[in-house]
């Protein structure tokens, strides 16, 4: 931890927070909202949550960035401006500095900033840190807590995220009429921006993103990434493609039916090894029963494969649910043009 | 000097949220108050990354873990920083991607039937 470092990346931040705020410019509010996000990762990465920082880069600054964008473009840029101070205004303002001169007085009870002996390092964390390597034989403590101390919590987030996609297409999704889409196929799209430099560029980058996004889903056991950063990470070449080629392009690579059905598969993926242990005699998520499966394996190691199992059901769920946001937003919900 | 470098990262995590709520509740267009929300989330995840920070400690990975010999080195836990809150949160980011994008559907919809995205406007059409 550098902290001039910290310092001037919080200053940064709070630059940037009040920038996003202020601007009268739905657009501009997104990009800076994305450069809010990258300079939260350096922070996070700073503090040596390099996990927290890798996963902000790819999905704050990347993904939601290009959500954001999306949906700004389907509706309007423009604010209404209004200088004027209205009671909602000052209500705000109250609570706002209310809230926080609270949480000023109670900021003295806080112990030390990186503190070692500090409440929340003393109990529990000390437990993970020493025996990840003896229990799990995985040395990224973040992905033994997170697929197998805690294997739960990840798999209910799992199912929230699924939820999202699910709740995304129920909002916005409309097919069209059979003789109305006749109608758009005789009219033809053809389609206005596109630029054969930034078409070549994507296209060579695409397969580089897939192979790098399937090497963080293999290789989080061993060095920051995992399931959810692989994941947002496949999703996002499909969404360059989309971006620079147009929807239907992608629909034929990735059709609807396919992306509904591989959310649901890593979903079920998830569960479904939780399952195998419960039939073969252990509690539900408990990995070392799969070594009476899994060919030569101790029960150490078979946590370890467990939790790259459910590490793949995690990163295919999490691609089929960006992929579907991503093409809603951009479409309004007909699947007809995107961006 | 010292107070400033301990006590700075809880001075930003509650202006950041002070922020975020003022933008919550004050602001008239609908993205906005979305982004103000994200805000809000990323203070959030400020305070309890600060929490797992540890003095002249390193990212939460164990050094040589494999290979030959990995269970036979002691592994203090003075060495690495605290793991649990960054699981914690980072379920949360994807979580809260995918809450923003739930957002964006509803705000969508929204535009869709009432032509704006400023609050005063939609409550005069209701």
């Amino acid at each position: 931890m550098i902290w001039q470092l910290d310092l001037i990346i919080l200053t940064l931040i709070i630059l940037c927070a009040f920038a996003t705020i202020s601007v009268q410019d739905l657009l501009s509010a997104a990009i800076i909202f994305g450069a809010y996000s990258f300079l939260m990762c350096l922070l996070w990465t700073e503090m040596g949550s390099v996990d927290v920082g890798f996963t902000e880069a790819a999905v704050g600054a990347g993904v939601g960035t290009v959500f954001c964008i999306a949906a700004v473009f389907q509706t309007t840029r423009k604010v209404k401006v209004d200088h004027q101070m209205n009671p909602s205004k000052f209500i705000g303002l109250l609570a706002a500095s209310f809230i926080g001169i609270v949480l000023l007085i109670a900021q003295g009870d806080f112990p030390a900033w990186a503190d070692p002996d500090s409440p929340a390092s003393r109990y529990l964390s000390p437990h993970f840190i020493t025996n990840t390597i003896a229990e799990t034989s995985v040395p990224n403590i973040v992905t033994s807590v997170l697929a197998d101390y805690r294997g739960f919590d990840t798999m209910f987030e799992t199912a929230v995220i699924f939820a999202a996609g699910v709740a995304v297409f129920a909002i916005l999704r409309r097919g069209r009429g059979k003789e109305e889409n006749d109608q758009a196929v005789a009219a033809g799209t053809e389609d206005v921006n596109q630029d054969l430099i930034i078409q070549w560029i994507c296209r060579q980058l695409v397969p580089f993103m897939q192979l790098f996004a399937l090497y963080v889903v293999a290789h989080g056991h061993h060095s920051p990434g995992g399931g959810f950063q692989g994941g947002v990470i496949l999703g996002a070449s499909f969404i360059l493609l989309q971006l620079t080629y147009d929807l239907k392009t992608v629909l034929q690579r990735m059709s609807e039916r396919w992306n509904v059905l591989l959310g649901n598969l890593g979903v079920f993926i998830y569960a479904g090894i939780g399952l195998l242990c419960l039939v073969l005699g252990a509690n539900f998520l408990d990995y070392s029963v799969l070594s009476k499966i899994l060919p030569a394996t101790s029960p150490i190691m078979a946590r370890s494969h467990g939790m790259l199992g459910i590490e793949i059901g995690v990163a295919i769920a999490v691609m089929a649910i960006m992929i579907g946001i991503y093409t809603n937003l951009s479409s309004h919900g007909d699947h007809e043009q995107g961006l | 000097m010292e107070t400033i470098i301990t006590d700075y990262n809880y001075w930003i995590y509650i202006l950041l949220m002070m922020i975020g709520l003022y933008a919550m509740l004050s602001q008239n267009n609908l993205v906005k108050k979305i982004i103000g929300m994200s805000i809000f989330q990323t203070a959030i995840i400020v305070f309890y990354v600060s929490i797992g920070a540890k003095k002249d400690a390193t990212i939460p990975i164990i050094e040589h873990g494999h290979g030959h010999g990995a269970a036979s080195q002691a592994i203090s836990a003075l060495q690495y920083v605290n793991p649990l809150p960054h699981v914690l949160m980072l379920t949360a980011i994807v979580v809260a991607v995918s809450t923003l994008g739930v957002a964006l559907a509803i705000i969508l919809g929204i535009h869709r039937q009432y032509g704006t995205l400023e609050e005063d406007e939609i409550l005069e059409q209701i």
